[in-house]
């Protein structure tokens, strides 16, 4: 325990946030896996409090101010309380028996309520704040865990009642509660009056709006998130400017902002932000690199009509499974692939709020039906220069229902009226270049750029 | 049964958590995947432009929309076979 005091006395001592941070987390570190066991067991209820203050203010070699002190000295002693309710909840979960994250939950938002008040009151400064992400951070896990207790004893509770519909709903009062809390958080942040400096509390901002982000989209809530941005943007000429800020803040908080531009079907902006996040993300950190492709990739179909190379799909088992059999129908041109595709993934992607964007490929998957057929022409002398051969510019609208029905599937069977429709639509989003001649029943193609930025 | 799932759930959580804060970057933990899609907590909180660029280079990654060109393809052939029988229907 002396040398777990000493750990604290030292980043108390050299003002090191994370250092700090780390001992007051609920996760033990891996070159001393006793360490909570041994700090709570070092210590009863009835010297908790005599002990800490011992080793934090008058073993003061830190000479920290006696406020900071005394503030520190309640965390730890929350912290104290709390990991005795965690290491009893851990220990009955590994027994197999259910453990009450409910309790776990309501613990650690009194630290968390603790710390997030030192802050508000400017005890806490900025070279702290890292004491104030594991707060919210552990509050979001524990309020997801105390949820899963609560539905589970909800069923139990509730059965054989009639309003069973309530019953299936996942409910999510705790982490509710905690999106609550860190709004708290995030006020505390965006409420400090003084100048804008390395003291500034307006430091902690995007960690938190990230964690708010986090918990906002596990509920499901995706409007919440957007207040967020919209009051961090008012803000903005108050707050440090983001690119100052660690990067795994910048990524993280790029990603949320391009899902919800993404979302909002603000697909330049979602693209922007997404390749921020991409270009910058860290290299090993594969699911996050996983999940920010998962909105980039249906993002650049749309926005420049281009698609993933097989080596950026490899780049993790997921995407290849998720995207390959579309890209390749896209490309190809078969319609029939395409919807099979659609279809087969069609969970995966309604679950990640893509299916909207991906089905807006078969826009393209039908230009590049209409580009072969265009190709397919056999070449003919041009009218204006008879030793120039060209490919016929006018297609019988025939041919396309021909086309067509070949690519698509048995129990679509298109007639040329359908076809028409099809053309116009392409011509009128501007992947081809003609008109449609319903008399003569051709399309006449542009002699250049009949297929606007596919070569031809 | 439920109650072992729970475990594995919990240290699942407990070894992720583990990695977060951490100033010396751990290597990142595997969550299997599919069972949540949360954006995971970075095993470090800073890095170098070094560490942020895939070994292959971030080149070659997107490509056109479009195959290439070839009508000798399977369904190229097929696609002129159709064309000369409406051709002919005509």
């Amino acid at each position: 325990m002396e040398a777990y005091f000493a750990e604290v006395r030292e980043a108390l001592a050299t003002q090191d946030g994370y250092r700090l941070a780390q001992t007051m987390t609920p996760v033990a570190p891996s070159d001393d896996p006793d360490r909570l066991h041994n700090f709570h067991r070092g210590c009863t209820a009835f010297d908790v409090q005599n002990t800490i203050r011992q080793a934090i203010i008058y073993d003061n070699e830190a000479h920290i101010p006696p406020s900071e002190g005394s503030g520190f000295v309640d965390v730890y002693v929350a912290y104290w309380k709390v990991l005795g309710v965690i290491l009893a909840a851990e220990e009955t979960t590994n027994g197999g028996e259910q453990a009450d994250w409910v309790n776990v939950y309501n613990c650690w938002k009194e630290l968390a309520s603790i710390v997030n008040r030192h802050f508000d009151n400017a005890i806490f400064t900025a070279w702290s704040l890292p004491c104030l992400y594991v707060a919210g951070k552990y509050l979001r896990s524990y309020a997801i865990l105390a949820d899963e207790v609560a539905a589970k004893g909800n069923i139990k509770f509730n059965y054989g009642l009639s309003d069973d519909v309530v019953d299936g709903m996942a409910k999510h009062d705790y982490l509710e509660d905690a999106s609550r809390k860190l709004t708290d958080f995030y006020k505390t942040c965006a409420g400090d009056r003084g100048p804008l400096d390395d003291e500034s509390r307006k430091w902690g901002i995007y960690y938190i709006v990230n964690l708010q982000f986090k918990t906002y989209f596990k509920l499901d809530s995706i409007n919440l998130s957007k207040s967020v941005l919209r009051s961090l943007q008012a803000l903005r000429q108050d707050v440090p400017d983001l690119s100052l800020f660690p990067l795994s803040q910048f990524v993280t908080f790029k990603y949320y902002e391009g899902v919800i531009a993404f979302v909002d079907e603000d697909y330049k902006k979602a693209e922007e932000c997404l390749n921020e996040a991409w270009n910058y993300c860290h290299k090993g950190a594969t699911k996050n690199r996983e999940l920010i492709l998962i909105y980039l990739i249906p993002c650049r179909m749309i926005t420049s009509n281009v698609l993933p190379t097989k080596a950026l799909l490899s780049a993790s088992p997921n995407l290849g499974s998720l995207f390959e059999p579309l890209v390749t129908a896209v490309k190809r041109g078969d319609l029939a692939g395409f919807d099979a595709a659609l279809e087969a993934g069609e969970n995966a992607f309604v679950k990640r709020r893509i299916y909207l964007t991906l089905e807006r490929g078969r826009d393209i998957c039908m230009r590049n039906v209409f580009r072969k057929v265009y190709l397919a022409g056999e070449p003919v002398p041009s009218p204006e220069d008879q030793t120039v051969s060209m490919r016929p510019s006018r297609i019988p609208i025939a041919n396309l229902v021909a086309a067509l029905n070949l690519v698509s599937r048995h129990n679509e069977v298109f007639d040329s009226e359908d076809v028409e429709c099809f053309a116009a639509n392409m011509i009128y989003k501007g992947f081809m270049k003609g008109y449609i001649s319903h008399e003569h029943q051709i399309v006449v193609l542009s002699r250049t750029e009949a297929f606007p930025g596919t070569g031809i | 049964m439920s109650a072992s799932a729970q475990g594995s759930v919990v240290t699942t959580k407990a070894t992720t958590n583990d990695t977060s804060d951490a100033q010396p970057p751990h290597p990142p933990t595997k969550t299997p995947l599919g069972e949540d899609d949360e954006f995971e907590d970075f095993p470090a909180q800073d890095w170098t432009q070094e560490d942020s660029e895939l070994p292959s280079g971030n080149q070659h990654l997107w490509e056109e929309s479009w195959d290439d060109d070839n009508t000798s393809d399977d369904f190229g052939k097929l696609l002129k076979e159709e064309m000369k029988k409406v051709g002919k229907d005509k």
